[in-house]
């Protein structure tokens, strides 16, 4: 039924397919956390136009599918001046998408500090950076880290997509394979138990991080 | 307080419970008579409500055994004389005669305050519509609530709640009523409503066992009190023995604050 | 390019994209609807026996691989696999049924939280009284599982919308189909996706009001 030497073929070419995608999805979520960071911070400023900024683009970014961000990147900016390679395309747009998430993401975990605290450092006359930094910051950041890794997974899946613009990650190499082979169970196979392993290896390291983190938080005597 | 001096409703040997490695209960030996009024106290941690939730198998307990009307609950002997776990339907059977009024009221916020009383009636009991109607309508009218039946949980007070907690429990019909901290949830001006409640009861020979910590009301009420401390009975005595003039030191230790209050109020009393 | 073109080309789009947005919606309340029956079924295999045992283990692994591998790549193997093997299945129906089961992994999780969410001292209630679990489920745990789910219900309809996008790589004539029609006709990629990004965002943002009106229906006593 399943061709085993095919699949030991396949190893190689799907091997190098799934680190471009581990790349991908790595400078997805690099980027995103540095841009969904930066309109976190901004919002937090209070500025009411840094506000309708964060609404406008968490709110627009969000509703629109990725394959369309995707289109509109690499097909539509080079009319406007801007012509990308299919990765610089698929990281930027990654990573701007990505961002939109992480924003809220951070929005929801700073959110979920109780208002005591912040109360209390206020009339201990830390100021509101130095609240940012020292007080909320520390938990927020630890809340976040399991949303983060589940966002980390989204990106991944939505990293498949790169394969309509051609950036040759795993979902466009297998079906370089079934077209060029015809072969269709061996390819698909490799396919979704690559995207299935690598998506279980971010919830272990996600586990160990949280671990580690917790551990961070134990008092010492 | 009459309590008649037969096989008891409620009988406990040997009984204990760990979770993990934590032991809770521990060599706990109980027997309740038909009407009596017992109240378990002791600090925190010390197992009264694990134990008073071994009595209607929300817990179920380790070792030892729990006889509900000298069938025993939550278990059965196999050809070995081990203890093996018994199916749903025959423990729903064997405690059928003990309700549970909870310290969170648990009522369920869905249905109306009739609903919630009638419930466990056509859904457990398998009463039909309309006699489940009359039995819930005078529980109701037991503790006071009937002006209410039409409400929703959400709209009432602590206090009100707990008394169609209390109701509820009363309308199935029970043999023995177990009532896990009624008023720790209550405001303090919500607390003597549901005391009265409760004391009406017992005044009416329901047999209760009771986890609080109202001293007063527990001396008040109770036939006997349970002190209890570290997952053990510590003593078992009479309101005087173990309340208002109590022998063992741990048992003043713990009783000092509430001590305090009292001689606190008598002061106050003597002094207007 | 002046305004009045602009409009004149605005108003060629629209019922070309009217026609995809048409099949885009279709099949997206398809696949949302198709996804929660079953992962209403998944989850009461679930459930079974407590939880032990061949079928609920299945279904753990069912969601598993659902949730962990691309939407892209399952739509592929759906599609692709059976013709593999002679079986030609219409791309319209290949669409619902991938969205539909991926959906259903989502859905099932969404519901086994909101089940959890109705408060154990209820239940224990009920089972103190000796309710058997059927109708503990029915009279106590259903009733308020509507209120419970609801947000991530709408969140979830919200993605399938936008997962819909995707199914253009299997030929079907949705939204951004459309988009890519108009595109290979006029070479003005960047306007046309912004338009088919725009179309999105008015389904997004309908679903969401939409899901925000029958809440507040919900909630009226």
């Amino acid at each position: 039924m399943i061709d085993a030497a095919l699949l030991g073929q396949l190893l190689p070419e799907f091997g190098a397919a799934a680190l471009r995608t581990v790349l991908l999805t790595l400078v997805g979520l690099a980027g995103g956390l540095v841009v969904g960071f930066g309109f976190h911070a901004l919002r937090e400023t209070g500025w009411r136009a840094a506000r309708c900024l964060y609404v406008a683009y968490t709110g627009v970014w969000r509703g629109v599918p990725f394959l369309i961000h995707l289109f509109i990147v690499y097909f539509g900016l080079p009319s406007a001046g801007l012509s990308l390679d299919p990765f610089a395309a698929a990281g930027l747009t990654l990573a701007v998408y990505g961002g939109a998430y992480f924003a809220e993401i951070f929005r929801a975990c700073w959110q979920s500090i109780p208002r005591g605290q912040i109360e209390a450092a206020r009339c201990m006359g830390l100021s509101s950076r130095q609240i940012f930094a020292t007080i909320e910051c520390p938990q927020a950041l630890r809340a976040s880290l399991p949303l983060i890794a589940s966002q980390t997974i989204l990106l991944m899946k939505e990293s498949a997509l790169a394969s309509v613009i051609t950036y040759p990650e795993l979902t466009m190499t297998a079906g370089k394979v079934v077209s060029e082979q015809f072969v269709y169970v061996e390819p698909y196979l490799l396919l979704a138990l690559s995207y299935w392993g690598l998506s279980l290896l971010v919830n272990r390291a996600a586990g160990t991080l949280r671990a580690w983190s917790a551990l961070r938080e134990t008092p010492r005597p | 307080m009459n309590a008649s001096v037969t096989v008891p409703i409620v009988s406990m040997r040997g009984v204990g419970k760990s979770f993990g490695t934590q032991c809770v209960l521990s060599g706990i030996d109980l027997d309740i008579r038909k009407g009596e009024v017992v109240s378990l106290i002791g600090p925190s941690g010390s197992g009264k409500t694990t134990l008073l939730r071994c009595m209607n198998f929300l817990e179920a307990y380790d070792e030892g055994e729990v006889r509900i009307r000298g069938a025993l609950l939550g278990y059965r002997r196999n050809a070995a004389g081990a203890l093996v776990r018994e199916s749903e339907r025959v423990i729903a059977e064997v405690r059928s005669p003990v309700a549970m009024v909870f310290q969170q009221f648990n009522l369920w916020p869905h249905m109306t305050v009739l609903a919630n009383v009638m419930a466990p009636l056509t859904l457990a009991k398998g009463l039909r519509e309309d006699q489940a109607r009359s039995v819930a309508g005078e529980a109701l009218e037991r503790v006071g609530m009937s002006a209410k039946a039409d409400a929703r949980p959400p709209q009432l007070s602590g206090g009100q709640q707990q008394r169609v907690g209390i109701a509820r429990a009363l309308a199935v019909g029970p043999e023995v009523m177990l009532l896990d901290e009624p008023t720790s949830a209550l405001d303090p001006e919500l607390v003597d409503e549901v005391l009265e409640v409760i004391k009406s009861l017992s005044r009416g020979g329901m047999t209760m066992i009771m986890v609080t910590h109202e001293m007063s009301f527990a001396a008040e009420v109770s036939d006997r009190i349970v002190f209890m401390e570290k997952s053990r009975i510590v003593t078992i005595g009479t309101p005087r023995e173990v309340i208002h003039q109590p022998e063992h030191p741990r048992i003043r230790a713990f009783l000092q604050p509430w001590i305090r209050r009292s001689l606190g109020n008598a002061a106050a009393g003597a002094a207007a | 390019m002046n305004a009045a073109t602009l409009l004149e080309r605005l108003a060629a789009y629209l019922p070309v994209l009217l026609q995809g947005l048409a099949t885009t919606l279709s099949v997206a309340v398809a696949a949302i609807l198709l996804g929660f029956a079953w992962g209403a079924v998944l989850l009461g295999l679930s459930l079974r026996r407590g939880g032990r045992g061949v079928l609920p283990a299945a279904v753990r692994t069912y969601l598993s691989f659902f949730r962990g591998t691309p939407l892209l790549v399952q739509l592929l193997m759906l599609f692709y696999l059976p013709s593999a093997y002679g079986v030609d299945l219409p791309p319209l129906l290949v669409a619902i049924v991938a969205l539909g089961l991926n959906s259903a992994a989502f859905q099932c999780e969404i519901l086994r939280a909101g089940l959890v969410a109705v408060p154990a001292g209820q239940i224990e209630a009920a089972a103190s009284f000796g309710m058997p679990p059927a109708r503990i489920f029915r009279h106590v745990q259903l009733p308020q599982l509507a209120r419970a789910v609801w947000p991530a219900v709408v969140s979830e309809a919200v993605d399938v919308v936008k997962s819909s996008a995707i199914i253009s790589v299997i030929a079907v004539a949705d939204l951004g189909r459309s988009g890519r029609q108009i595109v290979a006709a006029n070479f003005r990629p960047l306007e046309v996706y912004v338009c088919v990004g725009l179309c999105y965002l008015l389904m997004t943002g309908a679903v969401l009001w939409l899901g925000h009106w029958l809440r507040t229906r919900m909630e009226r006593p």
